[in-house]
């Protein structure tokens, strides 16, 4: 393989050309007849992988603003998995719901193009257009029902909340521009490290919007409240994918700009996010308790799981950065998971998502039964899965440096958090079996991708090393 | 050694299929498996006897420090024997009492996989490992509790026995990291090694106290031992099994484990010893006023598990050497005593032992068992029983007060074995309705062979000395000689001892003839139990969960605008930082004001004014337009026609969208009210401060673009145009552009898609 | 002037932020418009301002001619004018579908999400 000037864009269009592929299709298509359209999205989808794969070490970047440097391989390949994951099991989905199939993977594509992209760019201006693309596919996958009136409400809720959030952050690349003169992103950290910029309003300003925008993306304590709404009301599978695919790519960018660009000022911005994150574990976890609805007690948990993962970056060191790689891998496996089963059990009348419809799901069905709760256990961060190890390396970070405190309240909210993930648990395997309808047998595809993503849960939780060290390498490159 | 821990897991996997092929005789072969462990790891016994540690270790996760390292010492063999040996005749057991579930093979699975985990408990050398396994044990035997029992109480039973022990897990992680951080590695021997810079360590209390909460939780001490009796729902084999020989102990062990390291200081001691010895008395007495009869046993474990505690933390030579031989004594005939509660279960369908009498004719084999397995309990000669209590006394005779509860506690054990024991086998055969017949072997074998290994171990104590002296050193760090043996000889300790046990005896016969009497405290004392510490988890659980519920009241209320508030109000602090006295935004001063702009700043205000305060949508669009194009003039007058252009273009565009989409819809409705308003007037004023303060900061910056002196110089030189921002947006930076096209394009999908699909009922 | 420009944008957010947390939905658009131009606006104030002299490159000459206006922000903005665009009508129809399917007009109606 040559080198060129596209090297870098390869992944980002192998998606595009299959979101367009797709499209195509679509219109083409006549009235009832069926295509495949998931499976020209997989081939897109693995098209990337590979090239991912390929570019890896190679450190290429294109038009000065698109890099391909492990870091971003490490998690286009995260966000290349959940999608691929997410149109395996949304084959069932979409037929089961009548959902209109074209305009789904499409909107499915061109959100991973935007996430894609937000990784890779290496200018402000790019990580701006990229997250809109992101998401605006996915303010419509949300509300994709579209006779569904909870579902077009969280998409307008989502909708409205995510401009105002996306005006924040055009705010705050404004001013940075404003103060350093320029949007890239190795420029801002030249000008940044050469003057000393503590204590400039204008820069606190500047990441104080940055902060907003992206922990709006990403889902922190206090601009999370759009996150419970919008899980609850999307489709299970496009809620899988969103609380992994989005909150991977806003994480990587938000850690790329202010562990590289704005590093000098890490003891500025560091006590903010110390704070952040604090609040945001323990607000997950406590108003976790309260819900009753799987997918809301599962929103929750993942803003929780948003505040840990920003330990890692209040961390800064080398161990917190490979620990963000490795927890986004290991969240992004298990919640698509997650997601993946209560969309399964769900039928076209019911979703099936409350906490009851759970009672007795080892009578009814052991395997799914069997799968959650490898899941819930590695949400839970018990050994011997990977959410455990993501856990440990994550708080070693903290401990490493020196922030025992965040460390501690890390911890008391994962006991918190054992409550609500476990009564699931009890629910599914100690209690009456009622009279529920039992749902639709379950499609053998989404079975085995299933059974893939919790053989990969446990393999990330048992064997991590290989992961673990192409996480740490991969970070070598950037920072 | 890791291969023989697999082979437990391997042995889950394939258990179910094996059932399947098997069906009845299921139980005897996948009792191969941990048989052929049991023989493993008495072919170690010899070489362990010897003095010698056998060691396993591979690098598992090197960057964090966790090694998979397995070590085979006098302690970890004990507990791996009595572990694979009970697990042999549990699966076997549990082949007969269950015959016929069809999650029979499920059952078979978690056993399996609970012994695997707690082999690799007492087998690990590294702390990451063995808080991995310790985690395993807490969830394969939540499973185990929870295999059969549908009820709403047996479902609370296990949230709370599996909230308390996992709660208690992550006590005891966070115990472990600090140990690691305190001796700087994971590695048992290396931390046994480094025990004094541990102890002198500013850690060293908190390691202590997370350490003890984990154990405690999982060996029941009170207070925390409530989850134990209620854990009693589960299936009986499940019960004999983890709440006998294993799960139970697992607390011990870790304490037994880690007295190398943590030993030695008043807060252990304390703590171990304080704990301990409430439990031991307390736990016994209470199990005097149960009549469920595994509840009964239960409570009389937890008097046993109180016992060690306290005696692991004296951590005399003396009281670990009686802490060993209690762990084997007590595990094979608490074992054998629950398998008989079940075969009683099973045969008379109830557990009541006020219901039970004469049960010798109906169950022959099994009062066989049952009676040395209670003679033992009991502390008779010559069980292992008797052994376990001569050294329990002769360890405590320095420590009077502990030695007198110790006789109370064990007066109570007497009791409840002459209960087990006796009572319900003697006296008048009672008629059996739904009589399931003839006991199998599968179920008696368990209770004789134990109560008989229980008999053999007593007489021929003195050869498992070695083994004992090991465990025992182990814990000690140091050499304790050890001498199993039923006549102690004619010293002044020995014969105390042996004067107490008779005193028990008697003590123990004592309480025997007033257990009516006890009986009858129990229901008057009923007021008190049933606000332990049961119920109090219960109520700070309910609490917890209502708190919760408030916040998310609080929090989550869904009103979309709440929500925007909260985010302005967040950010109004950043004006206070730039309003500060000092901050680049004073002075504030104002230049040269041109008559077109101040007129145009008017238009933007004033249209923005009659936006808000119309009460038609149409007016209102129409004032939208005019902020609009004044912006757009505003752009022109300050250098930038291609931004008003486009601004001109793209209002006029959504004017007309907004006439197209909002035209049949009604007018505004005035819905808030006027507090309401204001409170959102000031709210926002507030927040406009903030920004026209940020753009002063701006501009007091040399806000001089650094990479526009780059596109000044090069447009025409490099991409042959003049219109500079024309050139940047097609060439210099296209990529910006062409992402600016993707997000139009996916808008319009969003668009069209939204528009293609009509709601059900419009569809025609 | 350029602190009557500064003020100008900050009676923008504050009307943009005002509409945006009124209950009707359609001033809640209406909202989200203004706080775009002020957004735009805000960036254009963050460049110098400079009177009158559009970054085009005279005639004849090889580069800009100082004093010019500062290209780049006007490039940033003109990207950010586009993709409001695209929002406002995206917001436009959404709000048109949420209208169909369950008649809500008023934010607060729309709360099934919180029934909790």
């Amino acid at each position: 393989m040559g080198t060129s000037a596209f090297d870098a864009v390869i992944p980002v269009i192998c998606v595009t050309l299959a979101g367009l592929v797709v499209l195509l299709a679509e219109s083409f298509r006549k009235k009832q007849e069926r295509m495949p359209l998931g499976g020209l999205a997989l081939i897109g989808l693995i098209g990337a992988v590979i090239a991912c794969v390929l570019l890896w070490d190679r450190n290429a970047t294109s038009f000065g603003m698109v890099t391909a440097d492990n870091y971003a391989l490490f998690v286009n390949l995260i966000i290349l998995t959940v999608g691929i994951l997410t149109v395996v099991f949304s084959q069932h989905t979409v037929e089961r719901d009548g959902l209109p199939a074209g305009e789904y993977y499409a909107l499915l594509l061109f959100a991973i193009v935007g996430m894609m992209l937000m990784v890779q760019a290496t200018d402000l201006l790019l990580v701006f257009l990229a997250l809109e693309t992101m998401s605006i596919a996915v303010y419509v996958l949300t509300g994709i029902r579209f006779n569904d009136a909870r579902g077009t409400e969280a998409a307008f809720k989502y909708f409205l909340l995510g401009a105002f959030a996306s005006a924040f952050l055009l705010y705050g690349i404004a001013f940075l521009f404003g103060v350093t003169g320029t949007t890239s992103l190795d420029g801002i950290g030249t000008v940044v490290a050469a003057q000393s910029m503590s204590g400039n309003p204008m820069i606190l300003a500047a990441i104080a919007l940055l902060i907003v925008g992206f922990g709006f993306k990403v889902g922190v304590v206090p601009f999370h409240q759009w996150s419970p709404d919008a899980y609850e009301g999307a489709p299970a599978l496009v809620t899988g994918f969103m609380s992994t695919g989005v909150k991977a790519a806003a994480m990587a960018a938000f850690a790329r700009i202010f562990l590289s660009s704005l590093e000098p000022m890490i003891t500025d911005w560091a006590p903010v996010l110390w704070g952040v994150a604090a609040i945001t574990m323990i607000l997950g976890t406590v108003v976790g308790v309260a819900q009753t609805n799987l997918k809301r007690m599962l929103a929750y948990s993942s803003i929780a799981h948003a505040g840990y993962l920003l330990v890692g970056i209040v961390a800064g060191n080398e161990v917190g950065k490979a620990a963000i790689l490795f927890y986004l891998a290991a969240y992004a496996l298990t919640n698509v998971a997650g997601f993946a089963i209560i969309g399964l059990l769900g039928t076209k009348a019911a979703p099936n998502d409350d906490l009851r419809d759970y009672a007795g799901l080892w009578h009814t069905h052991p395997a799914l039964a069997g799968l959650m709760t490898i899941v819930l256990l590695s949400l839970g961060g018990f050994p011997p899965t990977a959410g455990f190890i993501a856990k440990w390396y994550i708080f070693s970070a903290a401990v490493g440096s020196g922030y025992y405190w965040l460390a501690i309240i890390g911890f008391l909210s994962s006991v918190v958090s054992v409550f609500f993930y476990l009564r699931i648990v009890v629910m599914m395997f100690m209690t009456e079996r009622d009279a529920r309808p039992v749902p639709l047998p379950v499609a053998a595809s989404a079975m085995a991708g299933l059974a893939v993503t919790v053989a990969a849960i446990l393999y990330l939780g048992i064997l991590p090393s290989r992961v673990i060290d192409l996480a740490a390498a991969s970070i070598s490159t950037v920072f | 050694m890791l291969y023989a821990v697999l082979a437990g897991f391997a042995g889950a996997g394939i258990a179910p299929l094996a059932h399947r092929a098997l069906g009845r005789a299921s139980g005897w072969v996948l009792a191969a498996i941990p048989l052929a462990l049991t023989l493993y790891f008495a072919s170690f016994l010899p070489a362990v006897s010897a003095g010698e540690v056998i060691r396993w270790s591979r690098a598992w996760v090197p960057s964090l420090g966790v090694v998979l390292s397995f070590e085979l010492d006098g302690l970890g063999l004990i507990f791996a024997l009595l572990i694979s040996g009970i697990g042999t005749l549990i699966v076997v057991y549990a082949g007969g009492y269950l015959a016929g579930d069809p999650k029979l093979g499920r059952l078979y699975a978690l056993l399996l996989a609970f012994m695997a985990s707690m082999l690799g408990l007492v087998l690990s050398a590294n702390l990451i490992l063995l808080f991995v396994f310790w985690e395993l044990t807490s969830i394969t035997s939540y499973l185990l509790i929870g295999h059969k029992h549908e009820s709403e109480k047996a479902r609370k039973a296990a949230l709370q026995a599996l909230l308390v022990t996992v709660t208690g897990g992550l006590a005891l992680l966070a115990g472990l990291l600090l140990l690691g951080i305190a001796g700087d590695s994971f590695d048992l021997p290396l931390l046994v090694a480094r025990r004094d810079l541990i102890a002198a360590h500013p850690l060293y209390p908190a390691i202590v106290l997370l350490v003890a909460a984990g154990a405690f939780t999982k060996s029941a001490q009170m207070p925390l031992h409530f989850w134990l009796p209620g854990a009693m729902e589960a299936p009986t084999p499940v019960s004999a099994y983890l709440h006998s020989a294993t799960m139970v102990k697992a607390g011990v062990f870790l304490l037994a484990r880690l007295a190398p390291l943590l030993a030695g200081s008043v807060l252990w001691y304390g703590l171990l010893v304080g704990f301990g010895t409430l439990t031991m008395v307390v736990s016994a007495f209470l199990a005097t006023q149960q009549t469920d009869l595994k509840r009964v046993l239960a409570y009389t474990t937890v008097s046993a598990l109180g016992t060690l505690t306290m005696l692991i933390g004296l951590g005399t030579p003396a009281a670990l050497k009686a802490a060993v031989v209690l762990v084997g004594a007590h595990a094979l005939y608490k074992a054998a005593l629950f398998m008989v509660a079940g075969i009683v279960d099973h045969k008379t369908g109830t557990r009541d032992i006020l219901r039970l009498s004469g049960l010798r004719t109906a169950l022959p084999i099994t009062t066989v068992g049952a009676g040395l397995a209670a003679l033992s309990a009991g502390g008779l000669v010559p069980f292992s029983g008797f052994l376990a209590k001569e050294t329990t006394y002769a360890a405590l005779i320095e420590f009077p007060w502990l030695l007198a509860a110790s006789v109370l506690a064990n007066a109570f054990g007497m009791l409840v074995a002459l209960v087990v024991g006796w009572r319900i086998f003697t006296g008048e055969s009672q008629v059996i309705p739904d009589d399931p017949g003839p006991v199998p072997v599968a179920l008696w074998q368990g209770p004789l062979l134990l109560g008989i290994a229980g008999l053999l171990l007593g007489v021929f104590g003195w050869m498992g000395e070695g083994i004992v002296a090991h465990a025992a050193s182990d814990m000690a760090g140091q050499r304790v000689p050890v001498k199993l043996a039923l006549w102690q000889g004619f010293e002044f300790e020995a014969l105390l001892a042996l004067g107490l046990s008779v005193f028990t005896l008697l003590l123990g016969l004592a309480f025997y003839k007033a257990h009516g009497l006890l009986l009858r405290l129990a229901t008057s004392l009923d007021w008190l139990y049933q606000r332990g510490p049961y119920r109090l988890f219960d109520l700070g659980l309910a609490a917890f969960v209502s708190l919760a519920k408030w916040q998310t009241q609080i929090l989550q209320h869904g009103y979309l605008r709440y929500y925007i508030l909260t985010v302005v109000v967040t950010l109004l602090p950043i004006g206070v930082l730039l309003a500060a006295p000092g901050s680049p935004v004073w002075p504030v001063t104002f230049g040269p004001v041109g008559l077109f702009e101040t007129a145009l700043v008017a238009v933007v205000l004033a249209s923005t004014a009659f936006v808000m305060s119309t009460d038609s949508r149409m007016a209102a669009v129409a004032g939208l337009g005019g902020v609009g194009y004044g912006v757009a003039l505003l752009y022109l007058s300050y250098g930038a026609p291609d931004l008003a252009l486009t601004q001109f273009a793209i209002e006029t565009l959504s004017v007309v969208i907004f006439v197209l989409v909002l035209y049949r819809l009604p007018e505004f409705r005035v819905l808030t009210t006027r507090a309401q308003r204001l409170r959102d007037a000031v709210i926002a004023t507030s927040a406009g401060a903030v920004m026209t303060l940020l753009v002063l900061a701006a501009q007091s910056q040399s806000g001089a673009s650094r990479v526009s002196g780059f596109f000044a110089e090069q447009s025409v030189p490099a991409a042959m145009g003049r219109n500079v921002v024309n050139v940047i947006l097609v060439d210099f930076r296209s990529l910006d552009t062409l992402g600016e096209v993707v997000v139009l394009v996916v808008a319009a999908l969003g668009v069209f898609a939204l528009l293609k699909l009509r709601p059900e009922g419009e569809a025609h | 002037m350029d602190t009557l420009l500064a003020v100008l944008i900050g009676a923008l957010y504050a009307a943009g932020l005002y509409l945006m947390m009124r209950r009707s939905i359609v001033r809640l658009i209406f909202g989200l418009v203004i706080l775009g131009h002020a957004v735009n606006l805000l960036i254009f104030a963050a460049g110098r301002l400079t009177r009158a002299h559009p970054p085009i490159v005279p005639e004849g000459a090889a580069a800009l001619v100082p004093p010019y206006a500062d290209p780049l922000p006007q490039a940033l903005i003109l990207t950010a004018i586009v993709i409001g665009f695209g929002l406002q009508a995206f917001a436009l129809v959404l709000f048109r579908q949420a209208h169909r399917v369950s008649g809500a007009e008023d934010l607060d109606a729309m709360r099934t999400t919180d029934s909790h």
